[in-house]
């Protein structure tokens, strides 16, 4: 070896001596924090607090687990649950229906007959679970996220082509809802990711929310938009993050329950849209109070909840993550006692 | 109290941390090319927590870490939860809006209503404040890595040492990033 490299070498082994001390000195664990100052920090946790007062549900202790590894979606039927996911439909209190593919939504209609969306087409089960159809793909970028069903007309959210197809019983294309067209004052739906819900209130109009501008939207079936309501916010009113609600649900008495992601909370809002309460914040809903979006490679644009509510008024939770149904009733108010 | 003073900052005044700092920066270089160069540096983007540990533990006086975004992932909202502050008074490019502190991501226009967001990494300080934005409410689209145009490829990188999540991890120098949305 040369004079040069030994020195070199000495030179390097000094330094590294030195440098380990001087880490060691300065917490070379982090554990006391990266010293960054207030301007670099955000503590996304404090939004993940709600205010006591608010709740106006309360949950039932008991769960149930679809064992699914990946669940997406939920109904309800009379006294039936079911849930999407895993290529199949799970059903508690009948048959599991088993798929061609991966489902992203499902409704049910008369006689228990299922319409369930699977990549960009509609599957159609009897009550008894037997394949009755496969209607035609919406084409190589549908992708359907929600169906519902309302007498003879089934409605399906396409996130894939930012629109809504208005089908009839037999599968056969109606007419398209929701497109951009500035003569019929719409601006077309904004889908950042694949969240994108619809209902039919009991005003007979759809509602199909339109999340990258965070409103829910009111369209008569032959696809004139009425009116909408909801406004962006991380405030407990608004509806937080890039995109939400990521779905609803519509109860018996016309108000709307709503889920995000991001801020994962499902809250209340009367039929008109005005923010009612909450039925589940963050801190009950998601351990350590705020949900990261990505804590594996494929939740990067998945991760919402679904929810689905009965004639009786309760709501049902499907938590996507740990694949259980969770269920909400309305908190009983305590008797005051006047003597 | 909290301590804002970053470790450069504490290496910088004290009478010793200039010359520590040029011999670190050599040691550093000497070590990275007597190891090879089979191994890189790498941020698992699904293991970090954004703790802020990457703009301040980097050997170098500027962290090596940046911030990087995929744009197939992001959603081009108008309403970006990685640029704008929880709370913005407007949607529009203001600093007062903004969440980066040091103005380091761009805001432009594409067609209504979707804008795109781009990393100047001359700004950038590797903070990871707008990835814990992007992630938490938005696509997850915003995230870091070591950029191996200026990371010196230490032994012993000092922010895998400083990291909580164990995040760094050492990966081919012929595949030295770990995109999201890439198999990794
Ligand atoms: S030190 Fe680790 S957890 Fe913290 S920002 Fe860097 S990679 Fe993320
Ligand atoms: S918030 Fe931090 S990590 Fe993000 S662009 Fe700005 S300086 Fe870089
Ligand atoms: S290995 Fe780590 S400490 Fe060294 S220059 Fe690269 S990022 Fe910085």
């Amino acid at each position: 070896m040369k004079k040069n490299d030994i020195l070199i070498w000495v030179f390097v082994g000094a330094a590294v001596v030195v440098g380990g001390v001087a880490v060691w000195l300065i917490d070379g664990s982090g554990d006391s924090g990266s010293g960054l100052g207030d301007e670099f920090t955000y503590d996304v946790s404090e939004y993940g607090k709600t205010d006591a007062k608010l709740v106006m549900y309360q949950e039932l202790p008991e769960r149930f687990d679809t064992g699914m590894k990946a669940c997406k979606a939920i109904a309800v039927s009379g006294k039936k649950i079911y849930v999407a996911g895993d290529n199949m439909i799970r059903v508690v209190g009948g048959k599991d229906i088993k798929l061609s593919g991966m489902p992203r939504c499902l409704a049910v209609g008369e006689g228990g007959k299922v319409f369930v969306g699977v990549d960009g087409h509609v599957e159609v089960y009897s009550g008894a679970g037997k394949q009755i159809g496969v209607w035609d793909s919406g084409g190589e970028k549908a992708l359907f996220t929600s169906i519902a069903v309302y007498e003879d007309n089934i409605f399906v959210a396409d996130a894939g082509r930012r629109v809504v197809v208005r089908y009839d019983l037999e599968g056969n294309v109606v007419n398209e809802i929701g497109r951009k067209d500035e003569k019929r004052n719409i601006s077309g739906f904004v889908i950042p990711s694949p969240y994108f819900d619809l209902a039919v209130a009991s005003d007979g109009l759809l509602r199909v929310v339109n999340p990258g501008e965070h409103r829910i939207e009111a369209y008569t079936f032959d696809g004139d938009l009425e009116f909408s309501w909801g406004e962006p916010g991380i405030k407990i009113e608004g509806f937080c993050g890039c995109c939400n609600p990521v779905n609803f649900a519509i109860l018996g008495d016309g108000s709307f329950v709503t889920v995000e992601k991001g801020l994962v909370r499902v809250k209340l809002y009367d039929e008109d849209g005005k923010f009612s309460g909450v039925v589940a914040g963050v801190d009950a809903l998601v351990p350590g109070g705020v949900a990261k979006a990505c804590a594996f490679p494929a939740d990067c644009q998945s991760g919402g909840f679904d929810v689905a509510v009965d004639s009786d008024g309760k709501i049902y939770v499907l938590d996507t993550r740990s694949g259980v149904v969770r269920y909400f009733v309305r908190k009983i108010e305590p008797l005051i006692n006047t003597n | 109290m909290k301590d804002n003073m970053s470790r450069r900052r504490f290496l910088r005044e004290c009478c010793w941390g200039g010359a520590l700092g040029a011999v670190g920066l050599a040691a550093g270089f000497a070590a990275s090319k007597a190891a090879g160069k089979d191994f890189v540096w790498q941020i698992d983007p699904f293991k970090c927590i954004s703790c802020g540990n990457c703009a301040t533990y980097c050997v170098l006086e500027e962290s090596a870490v940046k911030c990087v975004h995929k744009h197939a992932m992001c959603g081009y909202c108008k309403l970006c939860t990685g640029y704008y502050e929880p709370e913005p008074v407007a949607l529009d490019t203001a600093a007062e809006n903004q969440l980066c502190p040091t103005g380091a991501i761009g805001r432009k226009y594409v067609e209504h209503p979707y804008y795109k967001y781009s990393i100047d990494e001359k700004l950038c300080n590797g903070c990871a404040k707008c990835v814990k934005g992007c992630s938490a409410f938005g696509n997850g689209s915003l995230f870091l890595q070591v950029r191996h145009d200026r990371c010196l490829n230490c032994n012993e990188c000092s922010i895998a040492v400083a990291c909580p999540s164990v995040a760094f991890v050492r990966v081919g120098v012929d595949k030295p990033y770990l995109i999201k949305g890439q198999a990794h």
